[in-house]
């Protein structure tokens, strides 16, 4: 029954990611990109009970304050995937709320700046 | 009277009748002969049909163990390949973590962990390996493994958990048995229904309770499935009909050899089949360590991660990544986000570190006010450098 004396490869991990993420499909990109920035929702004081022991650490991660989504999957053993769909769930759950990535600033008006210059030199040079 | 003697007729009769009575009792003899051959035929005719039967059965049996050797080798080498194959998947997955192949990764997974665990349950029938596993677990991991081996693993729902964990040896046994009552279960209700899992403490351990909402078991069914799982192991291969029906078979013998017992001698509130698998307290330890998001422990014995400066980073233990690169812990939000960012830095510094950074402060000053400025462009730069820098510390 236990035959350890032949060869016993490496044992895979128990629990398989596709039964953490209880099958769910992939998040839209748009919804949960790389650089969107999660934190737990307010008033999340008490913890909903039926929560498996890695969304319960997704919360823990997130509660201190804003984090990235790709810095969150850096600190789990989970691909990144994985991580997306479970910060999806726990939104819909309205454990968690998202904030979209800041704006680009954009790009300053070429003209303006040459007139300003243009005054300037017009003044002191 | 003598003239009677002399009667020849007498004389005849007597011959005759001695006679008779020699035949009578050759007869006799010879019946009794007949009787005692007819009676040593029987004897042999019974002691053939002993042999074989006898022979029968240790031809059955030897057939039945050179299939189970077969079946056992070539079962293991399937489990092996099936292993084999999820750690190809779990790089795979980690490798295209952030693409769309992750999906059809992930369902690649669930088919081969179907198909390791229909090798392990023929492995268990044949008497053969079950594949090991060195640590502990909890029960709702292992619960949740069993889960994964199951081709509906969407419908299971696990409604409870328990801190307790199961001992390495029992990690196996008991994830296979709740698979196939799990498979049981998904495979004998409807497909819009749900399979629920209560798990609980009892006196005499834990039980795992699987309610399915299905149509329930015959009688003839039930008969069969307390058979094997409570007074007759299933042995082998035979006997399990066409289709074959594994579940039971494999569930009574994993009891027998692990010492948990499965019952489904009750219903469910919803009308199907309640399953009950009692967890003794042998198989039982405590509730093992959350495991580190990444293997940490490779990293205990590497160089110490840089110094962060702030009291917090010392107390972190220096950690790693798979790659070999030092781990960042972030226990503290964002910079670049303001508003939240402030109040848990505060509250992060007890008294006496707060005294330490004063005192600090203190004696930077006062050495600056000794040497004396050379210029106050000088002095404007000494004063700002070391907030900057140390603004550089906390941010990291």
């Amino acid at each position: 029954m236990t035959g350890q004396d032949g060869w016993q490869p490496e044992a895979p991990e128990l629990v398989r990611p596709y039964v953490i993420t209880k099958g769910r499909g992939l998040p839209d990109e748009d919804d949960l990109s790389l650089i969107t920035l999660v934190t737990a929702s307010a008033g999340q004081s008490q913890r909903p009970a039926r929560l498996s022991p890695e969304e319960q650490s997704l919360l823990d991660l997130c509660s201190a304050g804003y984090l990235s989504v790709a810095e969150i999957a850096g600190h789990t053993r989970f691909p990144l995937g994985v991580v997306r769909i479970l910060l999806a769930s726990l939104m819909e759950g309205g454990h968690l709320m998202t904030r979209p990535p800041v704006a680009r600033a954009r790009l300053a008006d070429k003209e303006i700046l040459e007139e300003v210059l243009n005054g300037l030199r017009a003044k002191f040079g | 009277m003598t003239e009677y003697t002399g009667n020849p007729l007498l004389w005849v009769a007597l011959v005759a009748l001695v006679a008779a009575a020699v035949l009578i009792s050759r007869q006799r003899k010879a019946a009794r002969a007949l009787r005692q051959q007819v009676q040593g035929l029987r004897d042999h005719y019974t002691e053939l049909e002993n042999d074989y039967g006898k022979s029968v059965r240790a031809a059955q049996e030897r057939a039945e163990d050179e299939t189970k050797t077969v079946l056992k080798s070539a079962m293991r080498t399937l489990q092996g390949l099936a292993a084999e194959q999820q750690l190809v998947l779990s790089r795979l997955q980690n490798k295209y973590g952030d693409s769309a192949l992750l999906q059809d990764l992930l369902e690649i997974d669930h088919t081969n962990s179907q198909f390791g665990r229909r090798a392990q349950s023929i492995a268990v029938l044949c008497d053969g390996w079950l594949g090991g596993r060195r640590d502990t677990a909890s029960v709702y991991d292992v619960v949740r493994s069993a889960q994964g081996r199951i081709r509906h693993f969407r419908r299971v729902d696990i409604l409870s958990q328990v801190d307790f964990g199961i001992t390495s040896r029992a990690v196996e046994p008991v994830a296979l048995a709740l698979a196939e009552l799990l498979d049981n279960a998904t495979s004998y209700s409807s497909p819009d229904t749900v399979v629920e899992i209560n798990i609980r403490t009892v006196p005499k351990g834990i039980c795992v309770v699987v309610d399915d909402a299905g149509v329930g078991m015959s009688d003839e069914e039930r008969v069969r499935a307390d058979k094997l799982l409570a007074t007759e192991r299933a042995s082998g291969v035979a006997g399990l009909g066409n289709p074959p029906q594994f579940g039971f078979a494999v569930i009574g013998l994993l009891c027998e050899r692990f010492g948990f017992e499965v019952s489904v001698d009750s219903s469910s509130p919803y009308g199907g089949v309640r399953a009950v698998v009692l967890l003794p307290h042998e198989l039982l330890t405590a509730m093992p360590e959350k495991k580190a998001p990444a293997p940490a422990a490779r990293g205990t014995a590497a160089r110490p991660v840089p110094d962060a400066g702030g009291p917090e980073a010392a107390s972190l233990a220096p950690s790693q990544t798979g790659d070999g690169l030092p781990r960042r812990r972030r226990k503290r939000p964002m910079a670049i986000v303001p508003g939240s960012a402030s109040a848990p830095r505060a509250a992060a510094r007890s008294d006496s570190e707060q005294a330490q950074v004063m005192g600090a402060f203190q004696r930077g000053t006062q050495s600056g006010r000794t040497t004396g400025p050379a210029s106050p462009d000088d002095a404007e730069r000494t004063s700002d450098t070391p907030g900057a820098s140390s603004e550089g510390h906390e941010v990291s």
